[in-house]
């Protein structure tokens, strides 16, 4: 049997850009808040969605740059009022951990369902950034995952260089390491903690609405690429925004590989397999430090 | 009557429902030097992150220069000036030494004095410009120590808090601490300083206070004469 090796690399690619936006996210949050945000899949979700009934002649019709704009816009602010609502109130307990995965998960819920009633059970698609397929390298692809594969680094570069050589950004890394030395330098923690929680609800929105354009829109599209962060998250090593990010690449790279040879239904087994073996090897992940 | 720099009135606090602090007074006057004492475990460290607004009080009130500071998040109280360097190990770790310092300007206040700070935490700790590339988790306990407290310096204070800056040093490098801190003592920054030692506290500090099971057991100065036994008395209760 012949191996369609490119076809088996671009579509490796493309799950794993968008794993890549999703886990960094959910990796910025860790990194910062220490807790794990189960609503993220949610933002995702609602990114495509609001992309689409902004942009699509069914909806308001406004065009593509404006449906992806409000989305991540609206997820930004979606992302602060998660923090306001189902994190802040409850950063002073020791419990907090658990106690934020169930807010999250109910907030999760809620929102999943709110979706539902909003825009029915009907599929969705949202239209391609670009139409038509292009032939770099003389491997056939589509544009629109092309758009996806080279967006993707540039954002997290973006992320990077934000978090890099800013001071705003300094700060944020400043109190993933020690928050209560933060505190006592005079960094607003509360402040940078709603950023963090910002950003990565606006990427995951941008995820969302690129996602739009390639799969069908569906209350619960968000559920399979947020336990896919989780997973990347792990994978890559806790603490490690760029072992998340080659998490990321190396899953999304296992998984088309799989999908190909054994078929979409056995793919999970397979990775959780493959996953549960390298932990029990490396089991702070790829590039984690304890 | 002027007013205190800081005033410590009736403090008492504790973690979940176990109280460490039992109403403890202190009373820091302009420009003086205090030292905090006692045995492990009995409160000074829980003192200090009191007055810095990581726990807030049960009962009682601080106060800097008259205006009520316990209310106060730590971030409003650092915007006064009031620093407070943590004990042990508490830098960024995955940062530079100049990472570190540039993060201790933060504050409007602190910024805008960023360049002299800098001049004057690396006159103090030569080692610390030495190494102002290095990641802080590959410095020495002594080069940290050193590190938290020029972080400290950053923050451009009007008054200090030293918990324990001589923990875990050998003899050579406590004296290096020690000079250091008397020249900070000399540029007219008051402070409290935390320590086990009593003879190093005597000679950095005006005043000395004892802390025992959450109170001020004892107060004297510096300058009275103790012998070994008193110290060990203090200490053990042994008469
Ligand atoms: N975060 C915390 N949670 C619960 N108990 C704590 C916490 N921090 C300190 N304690 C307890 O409060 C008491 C006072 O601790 P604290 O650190 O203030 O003592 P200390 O006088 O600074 O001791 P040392 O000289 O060892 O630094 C101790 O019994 C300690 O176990
Ligand atoms: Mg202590």
């Amino acid at each position: 049997m012949t191996v369609d090796v490119p076809a088996i690399i671009v579509s490796g690619v493309v799950l794993a850009s968008l794993y890549a936006m999703m886990a960094t996210g959910l990796a910025l949050v860790w990194n910062t808040l220490g807790i794990f945000n189960f609503a993220h899949g949610i933002f995702m979700t609602l990114g495509a969605y609001i992309a689409w009934t902004i942009s699509d002649e069914a909806g308001l019709g406004w065009g593509l740059a404006g449906g992806f704009a409000i989305a991540v816009a609206t997820m930004i602010g979606g992302g602060l009022a998660t923090y306001g609502l189902l994190v802040k109130p409850f950063q002073n307990r020791k419990d907090i951990v658990l106690v934020v995965v169930m807010t999250t998960l109910a907030g999760s819920f809620f929102l999943e369902n709110t979706g539902r009633l909003i825009w029915g059970p009907r599929l969705k698609q949202l239209q391609r950034v670009v139409e038509g397929t292009v032939q770099p390298l003389g491997v056939s692809i589509s544009a629109h995952e092309l758009v996806i594969i080279i967006s993707t680094p540039l954002i997290l570069l973006a992320l990077y260089a934000f978090l890099r050589w800013t001071r705003t950004g300094s700060a944020i890394r400043a109190i993933a390491q020690n928050q209560d030395s933060a505190l006592l330098i005079g960094i607003n923690v509360p402040r940078l903690y709603a950023l963090s929680f910002a950003l990565s609800a606006g990427l995951a929105g941008l995820a969302g609405a690129l996602l739009g354009g390639i799969r069908f829109i569906v209350p619960n599209m968000g559920s399979e690429p947020l336990l896919k962060a989780f997973i990347v998250v792990i994978f890559g090593g806790l603490g490690s925004l760029g072992g998340t990010i080659v998490g990321a690449y190396v899953i999304g790279l296992i998984e088309s590989t799989s999908t190909y040879f054994v078929g979409i239904y056995w793919t999970n087994a397979v990775m959780f397999a493959i996953f549960i073996f390298i932990l029990i090897f490396r089991p702070t992940g790829l590039f984690g430090r304890n | 009557m002027a007013a205190m720099l800081l005033d410590i009135g009736g403090v008492e606090v504790g973690y979940g429902r176990t109280q460490v602090l039992r109403g403890v007074s202190i009373q820091v006057a302009e420009g003086t030097h205090i030292g905090l004492f006692g045995p492990n475990g009995h409160g000074k460290t829980t003192l200090l992150r009191t007055i810095s607004g990581l726990i807030k009080p049960w009962r009682g009130e601080i106060r800097l220069r008259d205006e009520l500071i316990s209310d106060k998040a730590p971030r409003e109280i650092v915007e006064l000036g009031l620093i407070h360097v943590p004990q042990g190990n508490q830098l960024f770790r995955e940062m530079t030494v100049l990472e570190n310092l540039t993060l201790g300007a933060w504050t409007e206040r602190a910024r805008a004095k960023a360049k002299d700070n800098f001049e004057r935490v690396y006159a103090l700790f030569p080692r610390l410009a030495e190494r102002r590339s290095q990641f802080a988790r590959t410095l020495s306990g002594g080069e940290r120590q050193m590190l938290s407290i020029a972080v400290g310096l950053m923050c451009e204070p009007r008054m200090l808090m030293l918990d324990e800056p001589s923990l875990g040093l050998a003899p050579k490098l406590k004296d290096e601490v020690a000079e250091a801190i008397g020249r900070i003592a000399k540029t007219g920054v008051p402070f409290i300083l935390v320590d086990q030692d009593i003879e190093f506290l005597m000679g950095l500090t005006d005043q000395l206070y004892m802390i025992d099971h959450g109170e001020v057991v004892l107060e004297f100065a510096s300058g009275q004469a103790l012998d070994h036994r008193q110290i060990m008395e203090m200490y053990f209760g042994t008469v």
